[in-house]
């Protein structure tokens, strides 16, 4: 990679199991994980913006990757100018970044998740939505389209216009009921196994449960996607959003319960119930990736090691070594990382910027 | 060397604002057109007989010299109309050949983030031309853009009232084009949206 935030020019060769990211704070070590999803997803999952991502003194970054599977081998470059994110697959331009899905499924695990159940919803919305996209190709479109409708519509409600408010909430309702649809369909693949998960990391035999909450569409339908209820509660609460100038329901309000024994984790668990609980949900993921797309994604790991107690650590990384993936992991203690051996890692130290093998 | 307020500083400014040009672009255009003035004097005649000559046709709001304009005037169905949203959609049409029936442009499509209501497309317009009742099936060819769409909604539930058949053009896998390398979302839309055959 060549002008990406602190990194001037680097280059790796990593394993196809565990790599190692390690150095003081602020060397850069989440720099090269955030550049690994970026040219994966052509996202940053830190919502960094190109003036962010480009050395401060560069005009241009360029991250490029070989991919390689099932003996198979990719050329992935990912060039940053401007606002613009051009990528090319084996030297050749890709226009939509649909077509570009499939190509490296990644999933990330960082101490903000750890901390999402205690967290604001939005925080679990961007952690669902990521989590959908990576294994649903078209959720993609689909949550690019609502965002533009919802966009579109609180226009509207600012404006005070009345004329085509109930078309846009016709196709507001259909593009929500749509988009519920599909994280649903995500969170119902994954039900047995954070059930599963969750067990073999505490050893209790506790049911745990996610409950994904729509306010004030439960009743209407929403997760049924009844879309002429769902349009009846929008008339409904008009009034409401007229004065506010906003939609006030919908999928961008949604949340998700993280429910323990039929309790909410949120109030009653603690800190340690809590962490098990997303570790099973990152866990139950990335099988669930594994299962549609018959091969385990790579996973990102950002320093969630100092996070965990040592039994939940060991628990976490030999699930890891069991599931023979590719991880990525950055700590600033090398200590941290509690493998059975360390000895078929790639460590990769890293100072002020630069890769110091 | 030539400064900005020059009359080749004016042309660089005047071609800065045609879409899809910018600062090099506009350069390398003004060089050329220095080169061969025989052809700046037949491109500045065409422009000026353009802006004068083309107008909207008042039926169907589509560019035209003669109004109304020459598919209107023609031997066309009159019980099927089509309703697009620019002039340039309906030469897409045109080309395709697939289509015998009349046209109306709507001169762009609801957006309200742009500000754009239906007071603003030529909506009133159409509603009188299906008032006179020769029109069975009105064909919408609106993009599939999220304001084609709602467009699209905006005009079934104005018109289906009226008796006439609302029909959608069809969206999918494009012609000609392998499956493999269609993207995956448009794949997927393509499954749910199966035909019978």
């Amino acid at each position: 990679m060549q002008n990406f935030r602190n990194i001037r020019l680097a280059d790796i060769e990593p394993g196809d199991s565990f790599n190692i990211f390690f150095g003081y704070n602020a060397q850069g070590k989440t720099n090269l994980l955030e550049s690994i999803y970026l040219l994966a997803t052509l996202k940053s999952f830190r919502h960094a913006r190109n003036r962010e991502l480009i050395n401060w003194d560069s005009s241009q970054a360029r991250i490029s990757g070989v991919l390689e599977r099932d003996g198979v081998v990719r050329d992935i470059e990912l060039a940053l100018c401007g606002e613009g994110r051009k990528v090319r697959l084996d030297g050749k331009s890709l226009h939509r970044l649909s077509d570009f899905f499939g190509t490296l499924n990644m999933v990330v695990f960082s101490p903000d998740e750890l901390t999402m159940v205690r967290g604001m919803p939005d925080a679990r919305r961007r952690y669902l939505d990521r989590a959908v996209f990576s294994s649903d190709p078209g959720y993609l479109l689909v949550h690019h389209e609502y965002a533009k409708i919802l966009k579109h519509r609180n226009a509207l409600l600012r404006s005070g216009e009345d004329g085509q408010l109930e078309t846009w909430t016709e196709r507001f309702a259909l593009a929500a009921v749509e988009l519920v649809h599909r994280r649903l369909a995500f969170l119902e693949g994954i039900r047995e196994g954070v059930q599963a998960f969750y067990r073999e990391i505490s050893g209790s035999d506790a049911e745990v449960r996610l409950s994904y909450r729509t306010p004030r569409l439960e009743q209407a339908g929403m997760a049924s996607g009844d879309v002429g209820n769902v349009i009846k509660a929008l008339q409904q609460s008009a009034m409401e959003e007229r004065r506010r100038g906003m939609t006030l329901l919908g999928p961008h309000r949604d949340d998700i319960e993280f429910l323990l024994n039929g309790h909410p984790l949120k109030l009653t668990g603690s800190q340690g119930e809590q962490r098990s609980f997303v570790l099973a949900l990152k866990m139950a993921e990335i099988a669930h990736i594994r299962r549609r797309f018959g091969i385990a994604p790579i996973l990102l790991l950002d320093d969630i090691s100092s996070e965990l107690d040592e039994h939940r650590n060991r628990n976490f990384m030999e699930f890891l070594s069991t599931h023979s993936m590719q991880v990525f992991i950055t700590t600033t203690d090398l200590a941290n990382i509690r493998l059975a051996s360390l000895a078929g890692c790639r460590k990769f130290r890293l100072e002020g910027g630069q890769i110091l093998q | 060397m030539l400064h900005f307020s020059s009359s080749f500083g004016r042309l660089l400014l005047e071609l800065k604002k045609l879409p899809g040009v910018g600062e090099k672009t506009a350069l390398r255009l003004a060089f050329h057109l220095l080169k061969s003035p025989a052809n700046v004097r037949a491109l500045a005649e065409s422009l000026l007989e353009v802006v004068s000559r083309v107008r909207f046709c008042s039926t169907c709001f589509c560019i035209t010299e003669d109004d109304p304009c020459a598919i209107c005037t023609g031997d066309r169905d009159d019980a099927t109309l089509c309703v697009v949203e620019e002039p340039q959609d309906v030469l897409a049409i045109e080309r395709s050949q697939a289509f015998r029936g009349r046209y109306h442009v709507l001169q762009g499509a609801l957006s309200p983030l742009s500000g754009i209501t239906p007071s603003q497309l030529r909506i009133d317009e159409l509603m009188r031309r299906l008032e006179q009742g020769t029109v069975g099936e009105v064909v919408i060819a609106t993009n599939f853009s999220v304001e084609g769409e709602a467009t699209a909604l905006y005009l079934t539930r104005l018109i289906k009232p009226l008796g006439i058949r609302v029909t959608r053009l069809a969206h999918g896998i494009p012609i000609g084009s392998d499956l493999e390398y269609v993207d995956a979302a448009t794949v997927q839309r393509a499954v749910l949206g199966r035909s019978e055959l």
